[in-house]
């Protein structure tokens, strides 16, 4: 089986002048219409290539507190006036100033063995499928986890 | 004739950092750019990491400069393109301490050569093993403090009341720099590197603070496009931190290091003026932790 055959061709994505607000915005209602949780998207460019990928974790690195690690214990500390202070920040910034530019992606015709070696390795979630540098679908590691899984599923049930 | 230095006794300067090194306090990870990566890429990684500098690093992978925020807002005011590599406005060769070194050596050499972070090498030349900040040594500092058991999170208030501790007073430094919210962005970047400023207030023509601009908002006007004769006030920030000038300086520091943010203004009331500002580098300039017992302790444990 090849990437082709499990990609999915409805995907969500951003666009690399959105600010993170509104990429916030958009992981709520794209998880929402897909019926799972969006942990990240791809931020495509005005020609449809693909320039980057945004996932929560840029997001929570960006608003942890550089030194919160010297606090040490925090109970005492309350977390309402810190994020109020890191909302006012976070509005100018935009999707381009926190994505990840490192791209990993697959061609339609690479075999699944390798999508999962790659998934595995590198630890990612989600992987672009690219042709002729268009993005045309994207392939999630627990889509891929399921196929393979159900199959050993059925296979024992048998 | 017996010279003076023979018959009277010589006391060592001691502060609360004495004998702590700069492996204690420094951070191992450093944020690193290739030579031709361009300006624009270099503003996006200072944003993420919330660096204030980048090791620039040549074709070998060794160091081979330095860009801070203050070389791009440099850049900035020249009207230098987005595209034009780093290798271009770094500042060359970058500063090293030795991870056995004193902090007292690293904070010496800062404040020589004007930087906020040094870099931190192993006796291997040019292997760099970290950086350190003075946000990085407050922190260790307040780390300290935070854990003593003279904190006030391990006393009672009527016990917290006897112990002798630092006020924002103690260290801030007098006087605030302002610009009007009228006054265009060169005027700005004049006053900032005209006075070696993080961040200058910005106020209207009745004195009243509306915001703040700080480095970090000028090298993200440059790559956003913004010309240089837009009126200050369209890239401020709001609000002001703002703290009063009779706060314990250890509420001061935690409030810095839980905003992200390097400086905090001070007030006598809620609805004065700023009377002065407190900075991380004040605080690692006073080099002492957050409580006058501390310093005395300390001296004492070592001797």
């Amino acid at each position: 089986m090849f990437a082709k055959q499990v990609m999915d061709k409805r995907f969500h994505f951003l666009h690399p002048k959105q600010s993170v607000v509104e990429a916030i915005r958009l992981f709520k209602t794209a998880g929402e219409k897909e019926g799972k949780k969006v942990f990240g998207m791809m931020v495509i460019d005005d020609d449809d290539r693909l320039v980057g990928m945004l996932s929560m974790f840029d997001i929570l690195l960006y608003i942890q507190p550089k030194h919160i690690g010297i606090l040490g214990e925090m109970e005492d500390i309350s977390p309402e006036p810190l994020f109020e202070s890191l909302l006012s920040r976070i509005k100018k910034i935009r999707v381009e100033d926190l994505m990840s530019t490192t791209l990993v992606s697959v061609k339609p015709d690479t075999h699944l063995l390798v999508v999962m070696d790659i998934m595995i390795r590198k630890h990612v979630r989600r992987l672009p499928v690219v042709e002729n540098n268009r993005v045309i679908g994207i392939l999630y590691r627990s889509d891929l986890f399921h196929l393979l899984m159900g199959k050993l599923i059925d296979d024992g049930n048998s | 004739m017996t010279g003076t230095a023979d018959i009277m006794p010589v006391f060592k300067h001691r502060s609360v950092i004495s004998g702590i090194t700069v492996k204690e306090a420094m951070q191992r990870q450093v944020v690193q750019l290739p030579i031709d990566t361009p300006v624009t890429q270099c503003v996006r990684t200072i944003i993420k990491f919330k660096a204030n500098a980048v090791m620039v690093t040549g074709p070998d992978q060794t160091p081979a400069g330095v860009i801070s925020k203050t070389d791009i807002i440099g850049a900035f005011y020249a009207g230098l393109s987005l595209g034009t590599p780093i290798s271009d406005i770094m500042v060359a060769p970058p500063l090293f301490c030795e991870v056995q070194d004193t902090l007292e050596t690293a904070i010496d050499q800062m404040q020589k050569n004007s930087i906020h972070q040094i870099y931190v090498s192993s006796e291997k030349k040019n292997h760099v093993v970290g950086q350190v900040a003075y946000s990085d040594i407050v922190g260790l500092l307040y780390r300290y403090c935070r854990a003593c058991i003279r904190s006030g999170r391990c006393l009672t208030d009527m016990e917290t009341k006897e112990i002798p501790r630092l006020m924002v007073k103690d260290v801030m430094t007098s006087g605030a720099n302002v610009c009007r919210a009228s006054d265009p962005i060169t005027q700005v970047i004049e006053i900032l590197s005209g006075r070696k400023l993080g961040a200058v207030l910005v106020s209207d023509h009745s004195n009243q603070t509306l915001g703040i601009i700080s480095k970090t908002d000028l090298v993200l006007s440059y790559i956003r496009g913004i010309p240089l004769d837009e009126p200050a006030g369209s890239i401020m920030n709001t609000p002001v931190a703002i703290c009063l000038v009779d706060t314990l300086l250890s509420d001061a520091i935690q409030k810095m290091f839980l905003f992200d943010i390097h400086r905090i203004f001070v007030k006598k009331t809620d609805k004065g003026p700023v009377m002065g500002v407190l900075s991380l580098s004040d605080a690692t300039r006073f080099r002492s932790g957050t409580c006058r017992a501390c310093a005395a302790a300390r001296i004492l444990d070592n001797s």
